[in-house]
């Protein structure tokens, strides 16, 4: 009987359990549980190293996540954009995925700061470079010689936020949002030659990645997935998407907790009988 | 915000519609309106790419090359050699291109690769905390341990025996464990996405705000 009962819940159909996760996912939106949010010292320090910044000073936000990383990447990123406005710094924005653009457009569409910011003053938006790593290299050292008009085709020389920024030197710090390997490139060309602080602002995945950069200072700061976010929301006092989806996470890694759990008692009891 | 206008209503509804088709697939099984949603997805973004790509190339190497920069000729040239790639009898000349490009990538990489992912790394392993309270210590020893039992475990030239026997298999359990920690993250990632794909579902059903 119960070797019954062991063998059938190995054999429980995976739509079921994806049933489960879809509509259990669903409950903590309508009935949010509040669950506490802890905030790691990588969010904090990438807080505070935003707070450092001071007027006028130009920082780069660099978009290598598409839009399918929108729940994990975008609050975080529309926070520190949040922090920056708040320190009324120059904004400069590019990506490397071809989708990048539109998550630009929906940044500026949930940072309510922005619209008191002069597009092509305060803030620009150059859209999307070719190249990787070279492209990267290569903005490094000019600017120019990647982008020679801003997304919309606005000449570089006609923007008044570049007037004065040329190359890496002008840049106070560098936000790499990415779900691959981008931010290694501005460890690279940005911060090991020429000593740029750079952030990672990124998928849960990137979290155990780029710890070892974080501890050994080469990265300011971090923020990782959804629950980075929160925590970056939480700093700035305005809980938004990422606080929200908090409840719905954590009820999804009880319910997989649950089901391995369940599973490997299922194996270990039928192991010996097999 | 829930758009008023017929085309926002149209986008949002057409995407919930496309949602629920690739999401019949695993809550289903497959079917028509699976392959026609993967379909739809795969040949919308090959063309945004290919566009992007034709957009690119005119912006940094074509309008350059008209306004009289001979140079651009050369990335242009190159460029066109990878597509000889497919021609049986001119694919030697594809090589070259590749060999720029690989060459390149790995000189540019090589740059920046020594101080922090290497140098950088080490020096922070071995340094102790200054002032730091005990869990600064333990990580401190644990991340010592683990990278040295886990640098053994590579020392593939003799045997896991002897006095390096409990080491080695020391260093398999921080892989395993450095790997676990890595495949959690990733099923963080995914169970992120479909919490936003669920918030998706009932925000379009306006039974949550937007």
């Amino acid at each position: 009987m119960s070797e019954g009962i062991w063998n059938r819940m190995q054999r429980i159909d995976r739509r079921v359990l994806y049933w489960i996760l879809f509509v259990g996912l669903m409950i903590p939106f309508i009935r949010p549980i509040g669950l506490p949010i802890a905030i790691k010292s990588s969010t904090r320090d990438l807080y505070e190293e935003l707070r450092q910044v001071e007027e006028g000073e130009v920082a780069v936000l660099s978009i290598s996540s598409g839009v399918s990383a929108w729940a994990e990447c975008l609050p975080s990123m529309v926070a520190c954009m949040k922090v920056l406005v708040q320190q009324n710094a120059k904004i400069i924005g590019w990506t490397t995925f071809i989708d990048g653009p539109l998550t630009w457009d929906k940044i500026v569409s949930l940072v309510p700061g922005l619209e008191e910011y002069t597009y092509g003053e305060d803030y620009v938006w150059f859209g999307y470079f070719a190249g990787a790593e070279t492209g990267v290299a290569q903005l490094a050292s000019d600017i120019r010689s990647v982008f020679t008009a801003d997304y919309y085709g606005t000449p570089i020389d006609e923007l008044q936020i570049m007037k004065d920024v040329n190359d890496v030197h002008d840049i106070k710090l560098v936000l790499s949002s990415d779900t691959g390997d981008a931010c290694d490139y501005y460890i690279r060309q940005w911060h090991t030659p020429y000593g740029t602080p750079v952030a990672e602002v990124g998928i849960a995945m990137q979290g155990s990645a780029y710890m070892p950069h974080y501890r050994a200072g080469i990265l300011f700061g971090m923020s990782v997935g959804v629950r980075g976010g929160a925590e970056m929301e939480k700093l700035i006092n305005e809980p938004g998407n990422a606080t929200v989806s908090m409840d719905a996470i954590n009820i999804s890694h009880i319910m997989l907790v649950i089901v391995v759990v369940l599973s490997n008692v299922g194996y270990i009891m039928t192991r010996g009988k097999r | 915000m829930y758009p008023t206008d017929p085309w926002g209503l149209l986008g949002l509804w057409t995407a919930l519609l496309l949602m629920l088709m690739i999401y019949s697939y695993p809550l289903y099984k497959e079917n028509v309106f699976y392959r026609f949603a993967e379909h739809l997805f795969i040949g919308t973004g090959l063309a945004i790419a290919v566009i992007t790509a034709i957009q690119t190339t005119n912006k940094i190497a074509i309008t350059p090359l008209g306004h009289g920069k001979l140079i651009y000729i050369v990335p242009i040239l190159l460029g066109f050699a990878m597509y000889l790639l497919l021609h049986p009898d001119y694919r030697w000349v594809s090589r070259y291109p590749m060999a720029m490009l690989v060459g390149s990538a790995i000189g540019l990489g090589m740059r920046g690769v020594l101080i922090p992912f290497i140098l950088t790394q080490v020096i922070d392993t071995i340094t102790a905390p200054v002032g730091g309270n005990a869990m600064a210590w333990f990580n401190f020893v644990f991340i010592a341990i683990g990278t040295f039992c886990s640098v053994m475990y590579f020392l593939l030239t003799i045997e896991h025996k002897g006095a390096i026997k409990y080491p080695t298999r020391l260093g398999r359990w921080f892989i395993m464990l450095g790997l676990g920690a890595y495949f959690g993250n990733t099923v963080l990632f995914r169970m992120s996405m479909l919490a936003g794909r669920a918030q998706f579902f009932l925000q379009v059903l306006k039974i949550i705000p937007m």
